[in-house]
């Protein structure tokens, strides 16, 4: 792949995916929808987290990824998924859209994780998986309004609600810490009445045109 | 393992390793914790574990956040009503080890995160971590020793409720004195009563000095029906020169003076004759020392086995309303003891007006729990006699005796002691033998103690003397100390008599408990305290019958510290208590019930301070194991 392809969209080469690829890919397409509209703790969520090469989503390059499930509000060490692209990405990331499921995926900061992950889904995989998501970049802010202080960032947000994790700007070490804010976002949410997925995201769609720029 | 799932399990264990004892724990055992905790979030306020949700089904360990511990239900149990608990520490150990619902609620104090390990795990987690499973014992083992102090509170302050019989009255005086002076009229002294709702009133001359009462019950009789003019002065219709009590006087003199003058009202004055206020009969609460000397006035007036039948039955209901309010054992014992002496006493007394016994010596035992001071309301008569007769007319005379025991037994029966299955009554002609005969028959089982001369012994040498010449108990009781004393292979059999049954504490539930699911609180409970004691006083030469005189005395003598004693004592005191209050006071005799109990309808506190109870029979028991070798 050139700097070229990178510049122009839908400049880049054909993908070439090998048929135990695109045979995972399919059954990937045809998994059930996940309804949207049940409690948070009969749906499962996956927090998933990226490590790219820097935060230039023209220039930067994903690196890693990172999933943590959770099933009945809790983190379960073993439901846990991280792998680095190189050297095989289609298998990285195909990896990842089958841990992922159909559940609704959460992350920080949608506008570039996801972004990035969808960069390189299409890239890699040619594919734009349509996943659920809930952005806690917007969802912590709504529902934390007299912790937030101002607060934006990840590491502001883990100093709010007092997390730790075990290492940070690792696609799983943030991961972890992303998790552990959704456990917050989820009681939270259920208290707030914003008791479902489907809740959380109309939540957040509100947020977003409130607080995006017009 | 994948390498997200490795990295997971390194946080947490990274994060247990920083608590006890995660820390002690072995490598593989930490691992395993850590692989199967899952993490959770409570918002500060929520519920996060309580008795309603039932057996828990996960241990919980706190990684950041505040977690109350709070006791639920009605207990009263101030010591630990509430208890934070911050990261690193877990619960519950308690409910999760006997899988039984917790009996804290556990509220997140603020936003929480909890380690969770579900029950199945947690229960591995003890078998295969030595260090884990000693935490979680001596966890539990540390409540027990709180419970100590949580009796010895209960137990002191019984203690200060019996007190109070001793207050002075002016304690007791509520509000200032409400007076009339005589020559109020009779109508607006009652208008005041009624305004006032007061029961009385009385009526004080120009310096306060009560000279007359009138209270509710003279309404009707002298009022009402003789339609008395109300506006007649009050003096005309009150009762003069009324019954005055000086401060200083106690509860007790007043509740005395009007259960002798059939009064619910005393005035108090003070040192100047001056009315300083009203106590009734309500204000005296501790009622039950009324209800004890009606009672015992009653035994010692009644004049035949129907009164004595009445008497019995108030006993039995003084019992319950003492076990409702509370009252400690040793109390509540003594009390039945003392009744039931002086009812037996009394029943003695009236056999022999009508059996001609003059000038026969001889005396009235009782065995076992009564030879003991430990009646509780469910034992059968156990009596014999000791007698001298002078050459020749030792048969006659035992004839006369065994003629006037079984009317004794069966008035007995009749007063509510059922006869003995096992005729161990004074009327069994092997029961009432001369001192000498005694000496054979005791002696017989102290140089050989087969099982039956064993269970003899437990019965018979708990002897005391009840009614006649104590002169000739004494000397019974002084010859089977220094023979029993001198016999050691007898003690040690004793010893391996009463080591035969163990206290019912399990290792992971808190009780063993029988097929039914209940202790027997007499046979594996009260018993092993008796039986060591028994063997103690034997072989320290004490005199005392009742277990914890034996126990205090031979103790004393060992040099056992005052605590450890007064642990002990506690311990037998409260399984006593719960003895009583399980019989079933208000139905018969040997109910099938009576001595048991089901641990899991014990409150939480009651369940603590009967394994310590338990806990305290082991010690005694293993006093007595080393001491023998056994």
């Amino acid at each position: 792949m050139t700097w070229l392809s990178r510049l122009i969209p839908g400049a880049h080469p054909p993908v070439q995916l090998t048929p135990e690829v695109r045979a995972r890919l399919d059954i990937w397409r045809k998994l059930p929808a996940t309804a949207l509209d049940r409690q948070h703790v009969e749906t499962r969520y996956v927090v998933v987290n990226t490590e790219a090469s820097g935060l230039d989503l023209s220039k930067d390059r994903l690196l890693s990824v990172a999933a943590i499930a959770i099933e009945n509000g809790l983190i379960n060490p073993k439901l846990a998924f991280y792998q680095s692209l190189e050297p095989d990405p289609a298998d990285a990331l195909t990896g990842l859209l089958e841990f992922i499921g159909s559940s609704p995926i959460v992350v920080f900061n949608a506008g570039f994780n996801k972004r990035v992950l969808l960069n390189a889904m299409e890239r890699v995989l040619d594919m734009a998986p349509e996943l659920h998501s809930l952005d806690l970049f917007w969802l912590l802010p709504a529902l934390f309004a007299e912790r937030s202080q101002g607060a934006s960032k990840l590491t502001e947000w883990m100093n709010a609600l007092r997390i730790e994790t075990f290492q940070r700007h690792h696609a799983l070490g943030d991961g972890y810490a992303i998790a552990q804010l959704f456990l917050a976002t989820q009681a939270r949410g259920r208290i707030l009445g914003h008791a479902t997925p489907q809740a959380l995201i109309e939540l957040e769609h509100a947020r977003e045109r409130l607080k995006r720029p017009l | 393992m994948t390498t997200a799932t490795e990295s997971l399990v390194g946080a947490s264990t990274e994060f247990l390793k920083r608590f006890s004892p995660f820390d002690q724990m072995e490598p593989e055992a930490l691992d395993y914790l850590s692989e199967r905790v899952l993490l959770g979030f409570f918002s500060k306020g929520a519920t996060i574990l309580s008795a309603e949700m039932g057996q828990p089904r996960y241990f919980y360990i706190i990684q950041r956040g505040k977690v109350q511990a709070s006791q639920s239900g009605d207990i009263a149990l101030t010591e630990y009503a509430s208890m934070t608990l911050g990261p690193g520490e877990c619960f519950p150990i308690g409910a999760i080890s006997a899988g039984r619902p917790s009996t804290n609620t556990y509220v997140a104090l603020e936003d929480s995160f909890c380690f969770q390990l579900p029950a199945d795990d947690f229960m591995a987690l003890m078998r295969i971590s030595p260090v884990f499973h000693v935490f979680c014992t001596q966890y539990i083992a540390s409540l027990l020793s709180q419970s100590r102090q949580q009796l010895q509170t209960t137990f002191s302050q019984r203690a200060a409720e019996q007190q109070t019989m001793t207050t002075p009255l002016g304690q007791l005086i509520k509000r200032d004195p409400i007076f009339v002076t005589p020559e109020t009229s009779t109508r607006s002294a009652l208008e005041k009563m009624n305004e006032l709702r007061i029961g009385c009133m009385v009526i004080a001359d120009a310096d306060s000095r009560p000279v007359g009462i009138l209270t509710q019950s003279d309404l009707l009789s002298r009022i009402v029906l003789p339609a008395f003019d109300l506006n007649r002065p009050i003096s005309d219709v009150m009762t003069p020169a009324p019954q005055v009590l000086p401060m200083t006087a106690t509860a007790y003199d007043a509740a005395l003076e009007m259960a002798t003058h059939a009064r619910r009202h005393l005035l108090v004055v003070d040192s100047d004759d001056k009315l300083r206020g009203v106590v009734s009969e309500r204000d005296l609460f501790s009622l039950q020392r009324i209800g004890l000397r009606q009672i015992r006035a009653s035994i010692e007036g009644a004049d035949d086995i129907e009164s004595l039948q009445h008497a019995s039955r108030d006993i039995r209901q003084l019992a319950l309303n003492l076990i409702a309010q509370g009252i400690g054992s040793e109390q509540l014992t003594r009390f039945i003891s003392a009744l039931n002496d002086a009812l037996t006493r009394r029943i003695i007394t009236l056999e022999l007006e009508r059996h001609e016994l003059f000038g026969v010596q001889f005396c009235w035992l009782a065995f076992g729990s009564e030879g003991r001071h430990e009646q509780t309301l469910s034992t059968d008569q156990d009596n014999g006699i000791i007698f001298s007769a002078p050459e020749g007319e030792h048969e006659a005379i035992k004839k006369k005796l065994l003629a006037f025991a079984k009317d004794a037994n069966d008035a007995l029966a009749a007063c509510g002691f059922p006869l003995c299955k096992g005729n161990i009554m004074a009327s069994n002609p092997e029961l009432c033998l001369t001192l000498g005969e005694w000496k054979r028959r005791f002696g017989a089982w102290i140089r050989e103690p087969d099982p039956q001369a064993l269970l003899n012994a437990s019965i018979f040498f708990d002897f005391r003397v009840l009614f006649g010449n104590e002169k000739i108990g004494d000397q019974l009781r002084r010859w089977l100390l220094e023979t029993a004393r001198g016999n050691s292979t007898f003690l040690r059999m004793m010893a391996q008599n009463a080591l035969a049954v163990a206290p019912p504490l399990g290792r992971f539930r808190d009780f063993v408990v029988e097929d039914d699911g209940m202790i027997d609180l007499k046979k594996s409970g009260a018993r092993l305290f008796v039986d060591v004691a028994r063997i103690l006083s034997l072989r320290s030469g004490v005199e005392a019958s009742s277990t914890v005189g034996r126990l205090r005395q031979s103790g004393q003598r060992a040099n056992m510290a005052e605590e450890e004693l007064d642990a002990i004592t506690d311990g037998f005191h409260f399984i006593q208590l719960l003895r009583l209050r399980s019989q079933h006071l208000d139905t018969e005799h040997d109910a099938p019930g009576d001595n048991k109990v089901d641990p899991d309808t014990l409150n939480e506190l009651d369940r603590r301070i009967l394994k310590e109870a338990f806990r305290q029979a082991r010690k005694l028991q293993l006093r007595l194991k080393l001491d023998y070798q056994l």
